[in-house]
């Protein structure tokens, strides 16, 4: 090749390709051998800081998301289209190129047992090999020249191109699985039985999005085996588009749903409180008021001049439960104090308490009361909501993948001559053959045919 | 259980076919290997039995399933695998040459299945995310496909074995150049050059065993794409995702570029023997790593 080829050639070579898939197989086990993604921060923590930068830099935490695979898999895509150009035109021209029936030098050191010498006479011994021929490889030549009769049968040119389509399969497959994310989306949503969502939370942390229907999670079923083995998770859903139901669905393991092309997996389950928790006020025996509440929100006390802030919301505060705190600005000074939801549980557990912390206690700002009510517990269902136009074009390499296989490996391109010429009163048959993958097997071919042309084999000469 | 007894004699069974296999290649007569071969095929036929009775209890149990869902199943039907996949290329090459290296790999898969303490030998339940007709197709083309790389790791390391035997044993090699006390130290750990001889003499030769390495990598490593292919799609159907970077995946795909790197230098490279036995050892390393190795790292196919 030219010098100002020697880009070209070197990203042609098979050197390169090898070289490349034995990168990507180093690159490979790094990236099990390192904890990837979110397992990555607890190992990184434990790392001395400098070395962890090192992999958090060469994106080591994520090594099959990071820029430099992207590359490697780019430059592997690249060497296998510029092969593939280069050696496309020899394959195709071995395809097409129809084996010549006149072929002589097939025949040059012919082994003796390929060629008979029979009693049958030229005509009739081509007709009969020819009837086996056409039984036993398919489409079939036939020439006379000089005296001689030439008969030429092939099978599975085809298969010169199968190297080819296995490696289209391969860039098929990679484009797919690249473009896969950038077209798509994944992401989770957990619904509580009974509610509706439209919200997917993208897989890490990369915000959400919105959908243009609802969910709604009618139903989620466990069920166990006898052991306790898990043996279904279960949710009935039901599609909204503009609130009105469109669809139900059951969707379980391994049994996703398809819905305005997304599809719905069952991935998790569990139990959330639902609802903002609400603040009720109580003067004496009566219920003053009750307000929704969240983390800022103030309003005004009734029957008084004070002004009550919520400080904070917590979930689980001190491990007593949900409470919140509450700052009262009234007249005669400011108040601050919790209130939980389990009070009446934490005062019984704790003789004494609310005496000796007014901070605890509900009843700080007198004579209010104010009492928490907790969210309510309800089971939901973990959905994994995916998009992916990759799919289809992964499954399609896939296809082309294996059907190239099939051709490179267990097909091959089988080719017969044999020649039939009159000498000395008998017919001289002599019969060549190749496979363009396995030679022995042809041999053993050639002598079944041999034996199917059912020549007497004592007048071989 | 009835099975698991027929499972336990089908260990000794293997033990016994190896101890043939090794007398062939002691006494260098071939009939050991015809019993070798006999014993192996017996043991088979044992254990097709005891899988059958198995899936057939598992129904009886109200559990239904093919027995191939947790590490004690798995490695009963890599053990099966790999004895049927040696049985097909023995009968093929017509040598029984490699029984000596494939059939020991398949007791031991039937003995730490039976011995080892943290593997559980009951029927169990399928948890929801086994519950896949996808799951029998990529587990037994898997294994199918690790079988056939057994086979060729077998071929490679006999080839291996020939290779450092023969080493000053040919016609002007070193060892017969070399004279006088260097060459009795060499024989005093090869008591005699023809005992040598009588042990690789049943050896295919190495152009022979360099076909059947090929022949069985090929068969791998078709096996191995069909296999990784029906686990995505099971992935797809169960996880959401056909493919997720678990160790296991990652794993099954090293093992595949391995033989991809392997069958491009043959064919490209004209790479052929030594080299080749060495890819074939060094792919087995992976089939190992990606059947057991990965159960130490986190994901999402570890067995229990
Ligand atoms: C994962 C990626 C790849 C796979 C699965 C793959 C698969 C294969 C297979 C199965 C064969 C047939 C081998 C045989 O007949 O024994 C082959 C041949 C070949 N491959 Fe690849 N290959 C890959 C990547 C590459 C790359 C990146 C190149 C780049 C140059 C390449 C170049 C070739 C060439 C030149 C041949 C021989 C074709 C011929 O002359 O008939 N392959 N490949």
């Amino acid at each position: 090749m030219a010098k100002k080829n020697s880009l070209l050639s070197f990203l042609a070579s098979v050197k390169l390709a090898v070289a490349l898939l034995i990168v990507v197989a180093a690159v490979s086990i790094l990236g099990t051998l390192i904890p990837q993604q979110d397992a990555s921060g607890p190992f990184l923590a434990r790392m001395n800081p400098g070395i962890a930068s090192v992999l958090l830099i060469l994106q080591l935490d994520d090594v099959f998301h990071s820029a430099w695979f992207a590359i490697l898999m780019a430059l592997l895509a690249l060497n296998l289209i510029v092969c593939s150009l280069d050696r496309f035109p020899r394959a195709w021209r071995r395809f097409r190129q129809q084996g010549d029936p006149e072929r002589r030098d097939v025949f040059e050191n012919l082994p003796a047992d390929l060629i008979l010498a029979v009693d049958a006479s030229p005509a009739a011994a081509a007709h009969r090999i020819e009837t086996l021929l056409k039984k036993r490889v398919g489409s079939i030549k036939r020439r006379e020249t000089g005296g001689q009769t030439c008969l030429f049968a092939q099978k599975g040119a085809f298969s010169h191109l199968g190297v080819f389509i296995v490696h289209a399969g391969v860039l098929i497959m990679m484009a797919g699985v690249m473009a896969g994310p950038f077209l798509g989306f994944e992401g989770h949503m957990n619904i509580p039985e009974g509610e509706s969502s439209a919200v997917v939370a993208l897989k890490g942390k990369r915000g959400f999005k919105n959908l243009d229907f609802a969910v709604r999670c009618d139903r989620f079923i466990m069920d166990f085996y006898d052991d306790g083995t898990p043996k279904t998770y279960r949710s009935d859903l039901t599609f909204l588009e503009q609130g009105r139901e469109v669809q139900t669905a059951t969707v379980l393991v391994n049994h996703p749903v398809s819905f305005g092309g997304i599809r719905f997996y069952q991935a998790s389950y569990g139990t959330m409180p639902t609802g903002d928790p609400s603040l009720e006020v109580i003067r004496g025996d009566r219920k003053v008021m009750e307000v929704k509440i969240a983390a800022g929100k103030t309003f005004p006390l009734p029957e008084s001049k004070a002004l009550v802030q919520v400080l904070r919301v917590e979930d689980n505060f001190m491990d007593m439960g949900p409470a919140v705190k509450l700052n009262i600005d009234a007249p005669g000074g400011v108040v601050q104090f919790w209130v939980f939801a389990a009070i009446d549980r934490i005062a019984a557990a704790n003789p004494g308490l609310l005496e000796q912390v007014p901070l605890f206690n509900p009843a700080s700002f007198a004579p209010y009361v104010f009492s928490l009510t907790k969210p309510e517990i309800r089971p939901y269902t973990g959905l994994q909501a995916v998009r992916d136009p990759g799919v289809p074009v992964v499954a399609l390499g896939a296809a082309f993948l294996m059907a190239g296989l099939y051709l490179v490996f267990f097909r091959s391109h089988r080719q017969i001559w044999i020649r039939l010429e009159a000498r000395a009163g008998k017919t001289m048959i002599r019969i060549a053959g190749k496979s363009s993958r396995n030679q022995p097997a042809m041999d053993r071919e050639l002598h079944n045919l041999i034996k199917a042309m059912g020549f007497d084999r004592k007048e071989a000469s | 259980m009835i099975d698991a007894k027929i499972l336990s004699v089908t260990t000794f069974i293997y033990l016994a076919a190896f101890v043939l296999y090794l007398l062939r290649m002691v006494s260098s007569r071939d009939r050991w290997g015809t019993w070798g071969s006999a014993m192996a095929l017996t043991g088979l036929s044992a254990q097709t039995a005891a899988l059958i009775m198995r899936w057939i209890t598992s129904y009886r149990l109200g559990i239904g399933h093919a027995p191939l869902s947790n590490l004690y199943e798995s490695l009963i039907f890599f053990s099966w695998s790999i004895t049927a996949v040696y049985l097909f290329f023995e009968r093929r090459t017509r040598n029984g040459s490699l029984g000596i290296f494939v059939v020991p790999i398949a007791f031991l898969c039937m003995a730490y299945a039976s011995l080892s303490p943290n593997i559980d030998s009951r029927i169990q339940p399928l948890i929801p995310a086994l519950q896949s007709n996808w799951l029998v197709s990529h587990v037994v083309t898997c294994f199918l496909g690790y079988a056939a790389f057994t086979v060729a790791f077998a071929a490679g390391g006999m080839l291996l074995l020939r290779g450092f035997l023969e080493r000053g044993d040919i016609p002007g090699g070193p060892s017969v150049a070399k004279t006088g006390e260097k060459r009795n130290d060499k024989l005093s750990s090869w008591q005699d050059i023809s005992l040598r001889r009588r042990f690789t003499s049943l050896i295919p030769s190495p152009a022979a065993l360099d076909e059947l390495i090929y022949q069985s990598v090929v068969l791998g490593f078709v096996l191995l794409a069909v296999g990784i292919m029906t686990g995505s799609i099971w992935a797809h159907y169960a996880w959401g995702s056909y493919w997720s970077w678990d160790p296991k995946e990652t794993w099954s795909l090293i093992t595949w570029l391995v033989y991809a790197v392997m069958l491009h230098a043959r064919y490209i490279r004209d790479w052929r023997e030594r080299p080749m036995a060495v890819m074939a050892v060094i792919g087995f390393i992976s089939v190992l790593i990606t059947y057991l190795g990965v159960n130490y790292l986190p994901g999402l196919h570890a067995y229990q």
